[in-house]
């Protein structure tokens, strides 16, 4: 279960209203290598997961981002919060606001809904390793792209605390991959399903 | 930032390097330095959230052990607090 705190996980204070920036980052919010995303995939992944290091990374990920979700919430709030009519045309920003006004709805950036379309959730640890080594690294340059249109510090400050943690969880999604390695047959690492064939195990580590 | 907007980034500080530690652990589950470390940061930030809710209420609704309203009506994380 989840208990819910209070606080964001990294304090978001933007002071400028800024729609166009709140248009581009709203992306990490529902679109395609969004932190919604990021948590659904993680989250569903863990039930099949073999081994209990990868149950656990997978938890504790997948929950993080939900932290994450929340914060980029707040980005494009604060951006928007106190915007006037002349700010939205102004931003071009018409497109958005006919649909959700002010509110915070899982897009993407060129305004499609959110869809579990583009996350997978395979019933295989390698494969599912791979892919969510694979998100972190879009998410990280989804971040990059984003930093590319910024010149506020304090929506800065905030984006490169989320970036940064793409790279910390790509590099813990390695070792997870390895941990699963260390207990296959070296032979052929990813020429089977280590969640169906349980022949791919090592004999010391083969399961019923 | 407000005095309390302070002490919550701190505890927000310490909970964060608790947090990272803690991902850390999942896949070095024989390093004990770096989980005394991690208890270490833990402790700290259960420490400030105690100081915290005394003073402003609860973080999480089982701390809000007298009223509700208490809950509901402290800012919400994404409010800006000079703002209100």
């Amino acid at each position: 279960m989840f208990v819910y705190e209070k606080k964001l996980q990294y304090p978001v204070n933007i002071k400028q209203t800024n729609p166009k920036l709140a248009k581009i980052i709203i992306t990490q919010y529902g679109g395609p290598d969004g932190e919604l995303g990021a948590s659904l995939r993680y989250l569903s992944q863990r039930f099949t997961m073999p081994i209990p290091e990868l149950k656990g990374v997978l938890t504790d990920i997948g929950t993080e981002e939900l932290g994450h979700l929340e914060m980029i919430g707040a980005i494009v709030y604060q951006l928007t919060k106190n915007m006037t009519e002349e700010d939205v045309k102004k931003a071009g920003f018409e497109d958005y606001f006919v649909d959700h006004t002010a509110g915070i709805y899982p897009q993407s950036a060129s305004g499609v809904p959110f869809t579990a379309a583009s996350l997978q959730s395979k019933g295989d640890a390698i494969t599912d390793l791979h892919e969510d080594m694979a998100a972190e690294q879009k998410a990280r340059t989804t971040y990059d792209n984003i930093l590319r249109f910024c010149d506020d510090y304090d929506v800065k400050d905030a984006i490169r605390f989320l970036r940064a943690r793409e790279v910390v969880h790509y590099q813990r999604f390695g070792e997870a991959l390895r941990l699963m390695t260390d207990k296959l047959d070296s032979k052929n690492f990813y020429a089977f399903n280590p969640e169906f064939d349980k022949k791919c195990f090592k004999a010391q580590n083969k399961k019923n | 930032m407000t005095e309390r907007e302070i002490l919550l980034k701190k505890i927000s500080t310490y909970q964060f390097a608790a947090l990272d530690l803690q991902l850390f652990l999942d896949t070095h589950k024989n390093d004990s330095k770096t989980l005394e470390k991690m208890q270490e940061y833990q402790k700290t930030a259960k420490s400030l959230t105690k100081e915290f809710e005394e003073k402003y209420g609860p973080l999480t609704k089982s701390a809000n052990n007298r009223n509700n309203w208490q809950w509901i009506k402290a800012p919400w994380p994404w409010e800006i607090e000079e703002d209100d």
